[in-house]
């Protein structure tokens, strides 16, 4: 194996450490503390192991975190309700409102009743079409974690070919927007592309988010690239017994590893840079709002 | 005799038209419809012929259109203001903003104020996130335009290699994404692209919006490739006549490809098309919205 490990649980550490240090001075200098409320609605056991960290880090992070827990049988009116009213909170800056939704809930509704210059998520139509036009916008937690462990990598990526596989709305089409942002020539390969080995061959910059355990192997990659899986499946692991389980990254890890010049490993490397940007989005939507200077290194 | 391989775009036009004025005499029946205002903001002659054209096809499509022309001097909170006020106004259908607009106005805030159900030009924020997130019945109308000229040739879009020359917001972004949502694979160059002949010459469709005229040669075209050409270029000749070409050197390409649209008779009037029948989006969206 030849590829540098990108370690994102490392360097989620220093992004929440930036953001703890900011928001210490935001504190000292301006007497602002950005303030995160996340909604959960129903007790889906996923949604609450993710509220509980979102929660834990932001405290650690020294900002407020109001917690909104509803009965999975809350009515549209009164979640709309809650919404507008941390709408008006000046002491709320990000709005996170934990998805999936119960089934009787309108998503789309939902999202784009968050003011948009609170939407710490990136969801809100609005935010989608600034970030589309290359304007300034909050930008979804997971393609902004993946483009700040690129640029911390390979410095600047103006010019660089990047593949993009998967064209999912959180993940596959933002991350495109903010690669063609930072100039570079961009490519959306997916399920209906041909020749989607040779696409991604030509990549200096390969993204996967497809959720297909292991589809992108170590003939799909240059010599060289960087590659950074965004997959989190679970697989059967007989190697580790019956019926055991583990997780695995759209991207046969062992072999690209071999061709890729940077790979981050499923766990440990985009997972946990999802909730440090959740911190960084919360910290800018404060600065925004208060008419002070973004921080640095920590938007796109 | 006709040259098979130009795609028509004023045909095209003509049939988006027809069916455009087939709905509007059933709407109008009903209510008379609200009108398509266009803004001008300053004189800026080069506006003139695109007015010229949006007056004549809404003619022809049986839409009002009004022309106003805004003082070059205006504020930015006038023009804001005059805007929100057509938004609250029943009687105007869809706003049009001519560019460009005088430096001390930000066209991009401009645009944002005009409300999605009137945003006929599919330049809102809004209008774009719904393209992104494959909402794609009001889009720009000259990424629409190239789309819909990629479909003339008959070519199934779904695993389609599109190249997209140039990146700008108003065509680049949003026709990438538009034809993302129909299956194609797209890749976007700019001019930080190391080789744009490199990725062109893989594709089953090369469109072009750089502004540089015959900046794609036959070299960069694969043969039997379809080419969408954006570009509207003023070109003085020596002895000073004004030619106007596209980025695209159409004789040289045409030798290779199957089909290419021609400049000027090829995207343009498919734009002003599309805009007549965002106009038609609007006025749909605005009933079911309860507006009318």
């Amino acid at each position: 194996m030849s590829a540098k490990i990108i370690d994102g649980k490392a360097f989620a550490a220093t992004v929440r450490e930036k953001v703890a240090a900011h928001v210490a001075t935001l504190k000292a200098e301006h007497d602002i503390t950005p303030g995160l409320a996340v909604v959960l609605a129903g007790e889906d056991p996923a949604s609450q192991v993710y509220v509980r960290n979102k929660g834990k880090q932001t405290i650690e992070a020294g900002m407020n975190s109001f917690e909104h827990k509803l009965d999975a049988s809350v009515s549209e009116t009164d979640l709309l309700a809650l919404i507008d009213q941390l709408n008006s909170d000046p002491a709320v800056h990000g709005i996170l409102c934990q998805l999936p939704l119960p089934d009787h809930l309108n998503e789309d509704l939902v999202i784009n009743s968050i003011d948009p210059a609170k939407d710490v998520d990136g969801f809100h139509i609005s935010n989608v079409g600034l970030l589309g036009t290359g304007q300034k916008s909050m930008v979804p937690c997971t393609p902004l974690g993946c483009l700040m462990m690129l640029r911390d990598h390979l410095g600047s990526l103006s010019g660089k070919s990047a593949v993009v596989v998967g064209r999912s709305n959180i993940v596959g089409k933002p991350m495109a927007n903010l690669l063609l942002k930072d100039s570079c020539t961009v490519t959306i390969a997916h399920s209906r592309t041909k020749d989607i080995e040779d696409v991604c061959r030509a990549a200096d910059i390969l993204v996967a988010a497809v959720g297909r355990p292991e589809m992108i192997t170590g003939d799909w990659v240059k010599e060289g690239a960087t590659v950074i899986d965004v997959g989190i499946n679970r697989i059967p692991a007989p190697e580790r017994g019956e019926g055991k389980m583990r997780l695995a990254g759209d991207v046969h890890f062992e072999s690209a590893a071999e061709k890729a010049g940077a790979i981050t490993p499923v766990p440990g490397g985009v997972g946990p840079m999802t909730i440090a940007c959740l911190l960084a989005n919360t910290l800018t939507a404060c600065c925004r709002a208060n008419g002070l200077s973004e921080p640095e290194g920590l938007t796109a | 005799m006709k040259d098979n391989r130009l795609l028509d775009g004023r045909a095209v036009q003509a049939r988006i038209l027809d069916e455009v004025s087939a709905y509007t005499a059933e709407a109008s029946a009903r209510q008379p419809l609200g009108r398509l205002v266009s803004i001008s903001i300053g004189d800026i002659p080069e506006v003139a012929v695109y007015i010229r054209n949006q007056a004549r096809a809404a003619e022809r499509a049986g839409l009002p259109f009004a022309q106003e022309f805004w003082p070059a001097n205006i504020s930015y909170d006038a023009c804001k203001q005059r805007i929100l006020d057509m938004n609250d106004d029943a009687d105007v259908l869809g706003i049009i903003i001519q560019r460009p607009v005088p430096e001390h106005i930000n066209v991009r805030s401009l645009q944002s104020a005009i409300h999605p159900l009137k945003d006929v030009e599919g330049m809102n924020p809004a209008s774009i996130g719904n393209i992104v997130y494959n909402d794609v019945a009001l889009a720009p109308c000259t990424a629409a335009a190239s789309v819909e000229l990629i479909k003339e040739t008959g070519l199934d879009l779904k695993g389609l290699e599109v190249v997209m020359v140039g990146h700008s917001e108003i065509v680049g972004k949003p026709a990438a994404f538009l034809l993302m949502a129909e299956g194609a694979t797209v890749t976007v160059c700019h001019h930080m692209t190391r080789s744009v002949a490199m990725h062109s010459r893989r594709a089953d469709v090369v469109i072009v919006a750089v502004g540089k005229p015959h900046f794609l040669g036959a070299d960069m075209v694969k043969p039997g490739a379809a080419v969408i050409d954006i570009g509207i270029n003023q070109r003085v000749a020596d002895d000073g006549t004004v030619s106007i070409v596209g980025d695209v050197d159409t004789d040289a390409v045409k030798e290779i490809a199957s089909w290419i649209t021609p400049v000027p008779g090829g995207v343009g009037p498919v734009t002003v098309g599309v805009l007549m029948r965002n106009a038609v989006v609007a006025h749909q969206r605005q009933i079911a919205a309860g507006w009318l």
